[in-house]
Formats: C-alpha cells, structure tokens, sequence
C-alpha cells in the first residue's frame, strides 16, 4: 500500500530563479521510515511542505501528490489536519500555548472534540512517550529536548497515519537527539505509522531508514540506506560525510568493494561496523599507525589560563565550576566537551569576563600584554539589527570611520566567513549557518585576540561545518586563539588543536585532540569504537581507511 | 496551590468568590461587613500563613487613608463632635468611615485569596467555557511573556559581548543601545511568530467549530458544595430583599431591629463567608484522621 505517491512535482517560488522542485516522482509506502538528505537549500523543506496541504508554499507548481490514493489538495481539511502530521525544526517555536497538557489538547480541540475524548487521547498519548511526570507542567520549565518531545506528543495525540519531520533535531544535543529519535522510531515500529524525516545527523537515522531519498538541486533519487554513500559520493554531494562512519569506512575499504556491494550490505552501525573491519582483518598484521603527529613540541606561550576556579550563581547554590584548572595554548583552536550541566557556558562566560569566579584566578596573555576576549553567542539571532546583511555587519563598526571605509571594512568582514554573495540579503532569510557566520563576522569586527564560541556547529550540516572549521583555521593562522565549547565529538576529533573534557565543573582531561580521543572509550568517535580493536590511536575516519588499507596479509 | 477548597471545580470557585466580595461591596451592615472581614482574613491565614499579616498591613495604610479622607471631607450627619477650620467632624461620617474602611479590607481580603486559589489554569477552565479563542489568546500571552523575557536577557549579555552592553558610554550611548536591543526583539518576535502560525495551521487552527479541554470535572463534591452555597446564596439574597441589610448612615445611624429572622441571615452570611475556611479545615481533619488510622 502506497501512502504518498508523487508524480512529477515540479515547482517554482513567485519571485525565485529556476526551480525549488524539478520534476520529482517518489513512492513512500505504508509503515515506511523514509530519510530525505541533502544540502541546506537543496528543497527538502519546500518538497516535505507539499507533503501537508496547510503548509503548502505559494508558487508555481505542476504534477500531483496522492495520499493513499487521493489527490492530497481534494483531501477534507479536517482530515488532512488530523492524518498527516508535521514537526518542525526549532522547538521553542512550535510549542503554541503555556501549559503542557494544554499543547497536548490544542490539535484535537481544533478538530472539534468532545472534552470526555480529548482527555482520553491526551492521556493515551502522554503515556506512551512518558510525559506524565511533567503534565501538568509549564512549558516554560522544560528542556530542549522535552519541548521537541512534547511536539511530536501533541501532532500525535490526533492520531495521524502520517508524520513528517523537518531536521526536528537540529536544536538539540546529541543525547535528547538521539531520545527524540528513539520516540521516532517508537512510532513508527509500535504503531505503523508513516514516517518521513529530513536530516543532517544522519549517523543516528540513516540506520532507521528503510528508505534514503537524497535531493539535489531539487531533484530526487531513492535508493536504500546502505547505498546511500556511494550514490552521494558518485554524485559528488557533501552530504556524503555526513552518513555513519561505518558506511563510510566500508565502502573505502571496499573500494575494491564494487565487487562485494552486489552480495553484502555495508554496514550502518558501529556495531556492524566492527564486525565489518574484523572480517576485512583477519589474516592480516594491522598496519603501524606513524607517530602521531603532535601539535609542534615548541614552547607555544598560553593565552588563557585558569587556575583552581570557582563558581556558583547563587550564594547557598552547588558549585557550577570546581576547581577547575586548564590553560589554552596561544594561535590554537581548543574544544571544551562535556555533557549538559557540565558547566560549558559558564566557563566561556567567565573567560568572558560577563561572570566573576569567587575563587581562583583567570590570566589573560603574558604579563603587559592585553588580549581582547568576544564571545559568539549560541543564538545568532540576538545580533541582527539591520534590514540586509551589508548594513548589519557595518552597524557594528564603531562611528569613527567614515561611510566608504565602513562599507570595505564590512565587506572585507564578511569575505573572512566566506560570505560575500549574501550581503544583500535578510539576516532572517539566511540559512542556519549563514546566519551563524553573520554573526561571526560581526564578532570579528571587534578584532578579538580570543574568540570564543558557544556550540558553534549547532543546526548546521557537514558542508557548513566545514567552512567553519576553515574559517576556524584561518582564524588560528592569524594568532587567534578560539576556544569553542560543543557537544559535537566528530567536529571536535576532525578539527580541534586540543580538547578538554569538563565533567561537573571540572577539568578532567586536556590533551592533544587525537590523544584525548584514542584515550577515551565512550567518549569517542564512531571510528575510533569501531577500529579500536585492531588501531587504538586511529581517530578519524581517514586514519581507519589508510590503515586498513596498508595492513598486509600475514607472511 | 492545591488547598482543598482550591480543589473544587473552578465554576464553584467563580459563584463563591463572585457572590462574596459582591455582598461584601454592598452590605454595608456592620454586623455583615465584621463576618465578611473575619472570615476573608481568616482564610487568606489559612492560605498564606504568615504572609497575609503582611498583606493586611499593607491594606491597612491605604484604608485608614481613605477613612481619615472620608471624614475630613464628609460633613453630613446630625452629631457634630468637634471643628477642623470651621469645617463640621460628625459622629456619623466617622463611623461611616470606619464601616467603610472595613468593607474596602474585606473586598481586598477576598481578592487576595482569589488570587491564590485561581490560577491560571482554572481561568482557562471558565473562559473556555464562554470563548475558546479568548482561552486560547490568553495562554499564549502566558507562554509569550516568560520567553520574551528571556530572549530579552540572552541578547542583553549577546550585545554586551560585542561591546554594546546596557552599561557602557555615556547617557545617549545607552539609550541608544537600549533602543537597539528592542529593536532586535521585535524582529525576533515576529519573525519567529511565522513558524508559530504554521505550527497552529498545521494542528488545524481555524477549523470552523473549537471545542476547549481542562482538566476539570465537575463531579459529585462540586455539585454538592454548589449546592450548599446557592441555598445560602438564595437565604441571604430573601434577607436582603426584606431589608434585613440595610443600613443608613446619614443624617442619622440607623440598622433594622434585632428580630429571629435577622439572626438566620446572620448565620448564613456566616456559613457563606467561612465556607472555605471550613471546608478546607474539615477536610484537613479527615485527611490527619485517614492518615493516623494507617
């Protein structure tokens, strides 16, 4: 049984170029888990909006959608209100009224309930994603994560036969992420439902799936998961790494594996993964893994340092910081990692200088020196004043210069984060990640010494994670010093000079980024848990490839 | 707040508190207005304990304002007790005013435990009941108002990191980065009210027909206690209309005669009054004596 069928959707924005969607034709079936990947701008969201007939876009647009053999435009709305559900990125946005049980209710009030059957309904659905301990809470008091859950709760609550996700977990840490997806995947297992999802962390859905359908340039190709990277690396997309290491690495060791991909699926989990690589192993002397290449043993003289801090926010309060003590190396990038509540924002707020340790002390530079401290906030939304992204980066020079000088100066700002061709748009009409590299550039303008970055990689894909780290580099290159906090492990492996791990407010390691990793066993990369057994100190992905690659078979 | 009289069904609430400060306001009986005082007070202890000492202060300042005003001003009355500048200070409009004072302590006595017992939620309950969208314009301003606020702080310190706090530069300076983060916030607001209205559109918003969901019941111990008060609703309002409230201050004091039938009014004036205070306390006692059986 088929429930979206799409024939030949093409479709143009009133005022775009070219078309959002071209000619696209898919079959979702029933009870199917559909992945849709691609770049940002791609036209996932334009192509999931068709999908629900409220929030369809305005356009030009050719070619049919049915569900489950209707015309989705001649559905009744109230139907169509009720059996196609929709979720959407940021949580805070989408959560409507004040109180949790009130969101529940608020779908099946539109649909006309009687109050006897709205409690009946809420209280089915609350239960079932384990909402009862906050029910009667305010939604104020809850997480990130529980506001998402509680989204998906109140669409589910009219019981739809359908459910589309738009990057629902963009916003979230990676341990609510993968919650959320749990309950995703609870729906779609336990109760059949129809589940189509867009997604940049596609490690942890990819596996999931039943079904991959990758998008480019507002085309559509389906095929299934454990094809899916080397479809996207044929194609030469960038979304490509964002599939699991596993698939990834199987498929480059493999290389040779157009042989073997005719017989065997590649592996979509670690678990797998590891199987994968013991396979490909045996018989063979693992290769040595060179030295690894330490970050220049020369003295680098230390930007910041902190030593034995303390923290609380209120004066009978537990200690936020304890203790801490750890320095950053000048011209380095540094990532602080840790779990929620480990104290990541707080300690950039007391580099920051926004907050004072009651113990302990923070140097800054060598002595006589003066390094001016910025900090990227987390939401990039809190800068923008201005109506395009020109007059915005220049709002933020100071009034000294004159009007031609502040134009180059905010152009050359915005070359620094590689956004040039955007000047005369709307802040609010970036993407994720542009709209974090405006504000990077406006941060740049103060001409920070030590740049700080609250989870930088949050909402953006591997392509802009990418820049970032480029930009990052280049940053370093310069003598910047940019400590980042982030819950992103594989960001954090690929790129960073140094990592700590902050746990309960305190320091627990710092070290060498490859160290830090190949000495951790939870804490880790995919790659490493994967590898581990046979190249402990292999981090990234392509050191697990070449490896493997230079083992040679036993004498 | 979940006292037990809080617990009731909020429509029983809404008659009580309606029907309470509604006669407080205008029986102006002394006999009325001391039960009316003695048993809000009473309550307002039960609810907030030592805080409402301190609410009373409070409203105490603004009542014998109001009272001394009332009798500097006030000339009317046959007992002239003493001259202010040629200005008459009569017996009556004293006592008026002090009948006065007790009302107005009274009144606010019941607002302050209205606004105790009826939070958000059981407001909800009743404006479901006459509009849904009224219900529904409310919550969202509840859930509007914390999230702006905070959004107001994260850009405070965003604006401060780029060296455009509230605290920097001289007056103009200031202000002008005060007007800045407003601006900053509007846009925010509306444009992130956008994906709110898909959110509501897509869970079916402007569906003709809304129906509103609480979680109240109206069950048997609301209807029953519903009952008792518009029986005595009903035995006070009779009262009244025979003049049984009645009071004149001016020109002279006059309250009706003592009489059986008054006495009966009295009592269900009081058994209205206190009716939270004992019902709270009853079931309080039945809960200690459940507990005390385990």
């Amino acid at each position: 049984m088929v429930s979206f069928q799409i024939k030949n959707l093409s479709f143009s924005y009133p005022l775009g170029e070219g078309k959002a969607l071209d000619n696209i034709s898919l079959e979702i079936e029933k009870g199917e888990f559909a992945v849709i990947c691609g770049k940002s701008g791609c036209g996932k969201t334009t192509l999931l909006r068709h999908l629900k007939p409220a929030l369809a876009p305005h356009g030009k647009r050719e070619g049919e959608i049915l569900f489950e053999g209707r015309d989705i435009n001649s559905l009744p709305q109230r139907e169509a209100v009720s059996e196609i559900g929709y979720v959407m990125q940021n949580p805070e946005n989408q959560i409507i009224t004040d109180k949790v049980w009130h969101e529940l209710s608020f779908g099946l009030e539109s649909l006309r309930e009687e109050p006897c059957r709205i409690r009946l309904k809420v209280a089915e659905t609350a239960s079932f994603f384990g909402i009862q301990q906050w029910f009667f809470k305010g939604v104020e008091e809850l997480s990130g994560g529980q506001k998402q859950l509680l989204n998906l709760a109140s669409v589910m609550a009219m019981q739809p036969k359908a459910i589309i996700l738009d990057e629902p977990t963009s916003q979230l840490d990676p341990i609510a992420a993968a919650e959320f997806l749990a309950a995703v995947k609870k729906i779609n297992f336990s109760l059949g439902v129809t589940v189509i999802i867009s997604e940049h962390r596609l490690e942890e859905v990819v596996p999931l799936a039943d079904k991959v359908i990758v998008m480019e340039e507002g085309r559509s190709i389906s095929c299934a998961p454990w094809e899916a990277y080397s479809l996207l690396k044929k194609m030469g997309n960038p979304m490509a790494e964002a599939m699991p290491a596993s698939v990834k690495i199987a498929a480059e060791i493999s290389e040779s594996g157009e042989r073997e991909r005719g017989e065997k699926r590649l592996p979509l989990t670690v678990r797998d993964g590891r199987l994968f690589i013991s396979e490909y192993m045996e018989g063979k002397v693992p290769a040595e893994s060179g030295k690894t290449t330490r970050f220049s043993e020369k003295k680098v003289p230390d930007a910041v340092k902190a030593r034995n801090l303390w923290f609380r926010y209120e004066k009978n309060g537990s200690d936020v910081i304890r203790d801490l003590n750890f320095s950053v190396k000048k011209g380095t990038f540094h990532a602080v990692l840790g779990g929620n509540g480990a104290g990541k924002t707080t300690l950039l707020s007391l580099l920051s200088g926004s907050l004072k340790a009651y113990r302990g002390k923070i140097t800054v530079g060598e002595k006589g020196e003066k390094l001016k401290v910025a900090l990227l906030p987390q939401n990039p939304q809190t800068l923008f004043v201005k109506k395009t992204l020109l007059e915005d980066i220049e709002e933020g020079i100071g009034a000294k210069m004159s009007g031609e000088e502040r134009e180059k100066t905010a152009r050359r700002a915005a070359e620094q984060v590689h956004l040039q061709n955007l000047l005369s748009r709307h802040p609010y009409d970036l993407s994720g990640g542009e709209q974090q590299k405006a504000a990077l550039a406006k941060v740049l303008l103060t001409e920070p010494d030590i740049l700080l970055l609250d989870e930088p990689t949050k909402g953006l894909d591997c392509w802009f994670k990418r820049e970032l780290a480029e930009i990052i580099r280049e940053l370093c290159e310069k003598g910047v010093t940019v400590i980042a906090v982030s819950h992103d492990i594989e960001f954090c492996a690929q790129y960073a000079d140094y990592c700590t791990l902050l746990f309960c407010g305190e320091a627990v390691s710092t070290a060498p980024a490859k160290e830090f990793f190949a000495g951790n066993s939870f804490y880790t990369t995919a790659a490493n848990r994967m590898a581990r057994l046979f190249f402990p100190q292999a981090v990234t992905n392509k050191e697990v490839i070449s490896l493997c690659l230079a083992s040679k078979a036993k004498a | 707040m979940n006292t037990p009289f809080a617990s009731l069904h909020p429509f029983v609430l809404l008659v009580f508190f309606l029907f309470a400060a509604g006669f407080s306001m205008f029986l102006m009986h002394p006999v009325f207005l001391v039960i009316s005082f003695i048993c809000a007070f009473g309550y307002s202890v039960y609810l907030k304990g030592k805080k409402a000492f301190k609410t009373l202060g409070m409203s105490l300042l603004l009542v014998i304002f109001a009272a001394v005003i009332n009798a500097a001003f006030n000339h009317e009355g046959f007992t002239i007790l003493l001259y202010v500048n040629d200005n008459p200070i009569t017996l009556e409009s004293l006592i008026y005013s002090l009948a006065a004072a007790l009302m107005l302590l009274g009144v606010l006595m019941w607002f302050s435990c209205l606004n105790e017992v009826m939070t958000s939620d059981k407001l909800m309950c009743l404006f479901g009941k006459l509009s849904p969208s009224i219900a529904l314009l409310f919550s969202m301003t509840l859930r509007f108002v914390p999230r702006f606020n905070r959004q107001l702080k994260k850009t405070v310190s965003a604006q401060k990191s780029i060296g455009r706090g509230l605290d920097e530069g001289g007056f103009f300076t200031k202000a002008g980065n005060g007007v800045k983060i407003l601006s900053i916030l509007i846009t925010w607001a509306l444009e992130n009210a956008v994906e709110t209205a898909d959110s509501m559109k897509s869970r079916g918003w402007g569906l003709r027909g809304r129906t509103s969901f609480s979680g109240f019941r109206f069950d048997r111990r609301d209807g029953l206690s519903l009952a008792v008060l518009l029986l005595l609703i009903f035995i006070i309002s009779a009262g009244i209309a025979v003049g049984a409230g009645d009071a004149k201050y001016y020109p002279a004091i006059v309250f009706p005669e003592f009489s059986f039938f008054g006495l009966t009014i009295y009592i269900s004036y009081f058994l209205l009054m206190a009716f939270p205070l004992i019902f709270s306390l009853t079931e309080d006692f039945k809960w200690y004596r459940s507990k005390s059986k385990i």
